[in-house]
């Protein structure tokens, strides 16, 4: 089936089509942007007639976007950061060392991973609330820590495949465990840690339970939060809420185009993991 | 920092090097022993993370399930099983259970229906083929609860709405209750996750699919099999351990499900699409019913870890069958 040519039109005709009508939702909210609330309604999914920029700024000045912009960014970064450090250390320990409690230790963390967030949501919304972390940004990275569980899998599938007579030469020169960790095998797995990050990065970027649950003030709103927020506010304003929707999906959208590579590798190394 | 603590271990170890025999051997064996430990100080961290965000609350949930505790008092009296009988008698909650069976089996197999021809498709050589593969696997990379938002104006039951409005001027039929209606409003909640995770699907479908060789193809072809045939029989058993894979990840992640309800639908009307989740948050923590909320997510872990484990023992047995 793979070998027929002629057919290859016909194919192009029916693909272009369907992927028309699976991406119209985005063409709908983009030709809002540009739209007044009556265009929009009365033609919904014509192209715009002119240039109508007002929803931008109606957006920018009614919704704090920049604010939560800046909110997912430093949660996004430190809690990506933390993850991959976690994981990767826990990883490099238990391949280090090839004990009987380092084998029981990882099917323990397998059977963590296994554990829904949502069996240990009401303790952990009790226990953030002992250490006043609700509505904190690093509440949430303390949260999204337990993503390192995720990586340390990942992570130790590749690292096995570090030469241990790297390793064993950096011993016998006198570098100590932490400088192998630090020198030696942290650059040899990047791969696998770039792969993990695109991964945990769109996770916690676009993970909207964890804020819905554990931020209450506005001005701590992660974008997704922000947007779930800003619904009743524009209830009416049709266009406006799209405006807001794509302003929102364009730092995603540049992520996806710059890192595609990785994310359909991560993607296939990621599953075959599970 | 920690590749200073490094160096002057190995400085104090060559420091003292030139000591009789014995003491050599007890150095050597004493480096030994703090490299060990070293090693092992790397877990510290994946072992607090473990006990204080796994350990801890999972044993309080379970804990909290057998008692009363609204979540705010000091008094937590033992009730026993009450609280697990009661998870199908509220009707949130058994509504919540029932919606999230029918929204994981429900997307998983028509998203596996969806995914695998057009994975064969995707893989041909036609015009734009980069451009279709792009556009279908593009909504996986938003938020989902960001396209939730956005589908709730599309499927507004409103006449105003985009769907409503275009259905009319193209056939003239009155407004549709995509959402306000229970059943459609299941349908749609379902329907979106399908587009949602469909092109995903696919393209993992895809990346097991080109590592199936051609020459298995150009034998059947020239055994005179047809490319029915050869689906039947060359792709799709091959494609057997991608299926295990993908089904794993709808199946959870569709019995994790909460974001696309909460947002399309609020999990209405009524409770036609509350979902466990939703159910345990507003149950537990809103209405301060933790015991009841504890004993629905220790449920929720037990059916999840229940289908992960039959999910892989059909897989393999399948799997041993074909191959």
């Amino acid at each position: 089936m793979r070998h027929r040519k002629h057919g290859s039109l016909v194919t192009s005709v029916v693909m272009i089509a369907l992927a028309c009508v699976v991406g119209l939702p985005f063409y709908y909210i983009v030709v809002n942007t540009l739209k007044t609330q009556e265009q929009a309604a009365s033609s919904p999914l014509a192209p715009p007639s002119e240039l109508y920029l007002d929803n931008f700024s109606t957006v920018f000045d009614s919704v704090p976007v920049l604010d939560s912009f800046a909110n997912t960014v430093y949660v996004t970064a430190l809690s990506v950061v933390l993850m991959l450090l976690i994981g990767s250390m826990a990883a490099y320990a238990i391949i280090m060392r090839r004990s009987r409690f380092n084998r029981w230790f990882s099917v323990l963390l397998l059977l963590a991973f296994m554990v829904p967030f949502q069996t240990t949501l009401l303790p952990l919304y009790e226990m953030m609330a002992d250490v006043q972390l609700i509505d904190s940004l690093n509440g949430l990275v303390v949260l999204y820590s337990a993503g390192s569980i995720f990586c340390y899998f990942l992570i130790q599938g590749y690292m096995k495949t570090v030469p241990h007579e790297i390793i064993e030469a950096a011993r016998i020169d006198g570098c100590g465990p932490f400088g192998i960790y630090w020198r030696i095998v942290l650059p040899l797995i990047r791969p696998i840690l770039v792969t993990v990050g695109v991964f945990q990065v769109m996770w916690v970027w676009n993970d909207f339970i964890t804020p819905n649950v554990f931020i209450t003030s506005p001005e701590k709103a992660t974008l997704v939060l922000q947007v779930y927020s800003a619904v009743g506010q524009f209830s009416v304003d049709w266009p406006a809420f799209m405006t807001l929707s794509v302003v929102v999906l364009i730092p995603m959208v540049i992520f996806f185009l710059t890192m595609q590579r990785h994310i359909v590798k991560g993607l296939v190394s990621g599953s075959v993991k599970s | 920092m920690s590749v200073n603590v490094a160096t002057t271990g190995v400085a104090r170890r060559h420091s003292a090097g030139d000591a009789g025999e014995r003491g050599r051997r007890e150095r050597f064996r004493d480096g030994r022993w703090r490299e060990a430990t070293a090693n092992q100080l790397f877990l510290v961290p994946v072992a607090a993370v473990f006990v204080v965000l796994f350990a801890i609350p999972l044993g309080r949930s379970i804990y909290y399930s057998f008692t009363d505790f609204d979540g705010y008092s000091n008094e937590k009296n033992f009730v026993g099983l009450r609280n697990y009988g009661r998870i199908f008698s509220d009707s949130a909650m058994s509504a919540g259970l029932s919606f999230t069976l029918l929204f994981a089996v429900g997307t998983t197999l028509l998203v596996t229906m969806i995914a695998i021809p057009l994975a064969v498709v995707l893989d041909q050589k036609f015009f734009g083929r980069n451009v279709v593969r792009a556009v279908f696997f593009f909504p996986a990379i938003p938020s989902i609860a960001l396209l939730g938002l956005v589908w709730t104006f599309i499927l507004s039951p409103l006449a105003s709405g985009v769907l409503n409005s275009t259905l009319d001027a193209l056939f003239g039929v009155g407004p549709v209750p995509w959402l306000s209606d229970s059943t459609l409003a299941r349908a749609s909640t379902i329907f979106v996750g399908v587009w949602a995770q469909a092109g995903w699907h696919a393209i993992l479908y895809l990346a097991y699919l080109q590592s199936i060789p051609g020459d298995y193809y150009e034998a059947a072809t020239i055994d005179g099999a047809s490319s029915r045939q050869q689906f039947f029989r060359i792709t799709l058993p091959l494609l057997m351990p991608a299926m295990t894979v993908s089904q794993l990840l709808l199946l959870t992640g569709g019995l994790k499900v909460f974001d696309l309800p909460f947002t399309l639908t609020g999990g209405g009307p009524g409770y036609s699409t509350h979902t466990i989740t939703q159910a345990i948050i507003q149950g537990g923590l809103a209405q301060g019913r933790f015991g009841e909320g504890s004993a629905l997510a220790v449920v929720f872990m037990l059916v999840v870890l229940a289908v992960i484990l039959g999910q892989l023992a059909v897989a393999r047995r399948l799997e041993r069958r074909v191959l």
